[in-house]
């Protein structure tokens, strides 16, 4: 903790200014949030040199497009995170035939729960959600969860879970359609 | 819980986009529907407010401290290339500065921190260093901003740069291996953010250095050509009490 905590400008303040083309702020939002967004490309793409890049690109993006932020959508770090995953999954996609991964046994994943260590509003909304995926059938949850986590396809996640494609994407489906269903109670 | 199975909920692709399992083609084709029609472009919002939360689980990783200046780059925020520089980056400010390097340079920042502090902060830190060449000359000084985590590093008259070599810049703790901290220049000041484990580890017992090395930075993460300057740290002072 620096003694600058005390003053925290919002992100979404931070992200507004970065749209007004001041460098300070974009300076300070990456200070602020590219270890949360290294992470998420690190735990996608295991690969160090190519999440480096993704996150050179996604910093690179959100100063040529940071006005393109509507706070009334979304907060600025599940924007971020957003504008993240999708040119990690953008770079899954393009990799080539690569031999991805182990099989996963879906019996045996565990369902990790970590106390997240991120701002207020966002873990009320991590409890929530982790709450309705806790009341999902445990393979649904599972499928889910490796889904989201690895940024696989349903062919990919039918291979690696040795399961026929329509019984993943069954699974998947109905898990997020009962998670709409829970948050939205 | 016994929700119906319904594969034609016309929700279901927006969910399937962001929970990241839809093929290439397929991401395309919510992609421009997301273009062309503000409802998909709302619903895929509700869906990243319902889902991202999970990614609170992802433990969070310091990036190296290059990327940054990589960034910069890309984003052509070198000092040669931009347009009205902001007050800690005006070239001729530094340049004043760094003339009278050492202990005057130190009076002086100290001065401009009174001058551009914003009145609201609990305390200010910074810490300074002069890196000095073999030949005694002052190669560059350095300004630690711990409170915001950076460092400015300013050149005064560098020597011992190949053409094509690039200086870049290291924290050496008491003991321990150098750490990088990221590319410096010898013709403008350049701003680095300091993270966590520099920030750490910054104080009286590390030392600065400065090596020659390609363009990009050390391809091993640690110096590989020549120290050309080098310098102690010393606390510039938290201004804490004596401003507020």
């Amino acid at each position: 903790m620096t003694a600058a905590d005390g003053m925290r400008h919002t992100l979404e303040d931070l992200l507004a200014r970065t749209a007004d083309r001041d460098r300070r702020a974009f300076a300070e939002l990456y200070r602020r949030t590219c270890a949360r967004l290294f992470g998420v490309c690190l735990r996608m793409l295991r690969e160090r040199e190519e999440s480096e890049e993704v996150l050179q690109e996604v910093f690179t993006t959100v100063w040529q497009r940071a006005a393109s932020f509507e706070p009334a959508r979304a907060g600025a770090l599940t924007w971020l995170i957003a504008l993240t995953r999708n040119k990690a999954i953008d770079r899954l996609r393009q990799r080539r035939e690569r031999v991805l991964d182990d099989p996963i046994d879906l019996e045996r994943l565990p369902d990790e729960r970590l106390e997240p260590a991120t701002e207020v509003e966002s873990s009320q909304n991590y409890a929530r959600l982790a709450n309705c995926l806790e009341q999902l059938e445990a393979r649904q949850r599972r499928s889910v969860r490796e889904a989201f986590f690895s940024g696989a396809t349903y062919k990919q996640l039918a291979e690696r879970c040795q399961v026929p494609l329509p019984t993943m994407k069954s699974w998947i489906r109905r898990g997020l359609m009962q998670l709409r269903s829970c948050l939205e109670s | 819980m016994n929700t119906p199975l319904r594969d034609d909920d016309p929700e279901l692709r927006y969910a399937e986009y962001v929970l990241g399992v839809l093929d290439a083609d397929a991401r395309a084709a919510v992609e421009r529907e997301m273009q062309e029609s503000d409802a998909a472009a709302a619903t895929v919002a509700a869906w990243h407010r319902r889902l991202l939360p999970l990614a609170a689980e992802i433990a969070d990783r310091e990036p190296p401290m290059r990327l940054w200046q990589r960034i910069r780059t890309e984003l052509r925020f070198d000092p040669r290339d931009r347009q009205p520089p902001g007050f800690w980056e005006n070239v001729r400010v530094w340049h004043w500065l760094s003339l009278g390097a050492g202990a005057i340079a130190v009076a002086c920042i100290l001065a401009l921190v009174l001058i551009v502090r914003q009145p609201s902060a609990p305390s200010v830190t910074y810490m300074a260093s002069t890196l000095a060449q073999q030949n005694g000359n002052v190669g560059w000084t350095a300004t630690m901003d711990i409170s915001n985590a950076r460092i400015i590093v300013v050149p005064a008259a560098p020597q011992g740069l190949a053409t094509g070599r690039a200086p870049e810049l290291w924290l050496i703790p008491k003991g321990e291996k150098p750490i990088a901290v990221g590319m410096i220049a010898a013709d403008a000041p350049i701003t680095l953010p300091l993270g966590p484990a520099l920030l750490a580890r910054v104080g009286p017992t590390a030392v600065l250095a400065v090596s020659v090395e390609p363009p990009g930075g050390s391809p091993t993460g640690q110096p590989t050509g020549a120290v050309i300057a080098t310098g102690t740290i010393a606390s510039a002072g938290s201004l804490a009490t004596s401003i507020s």
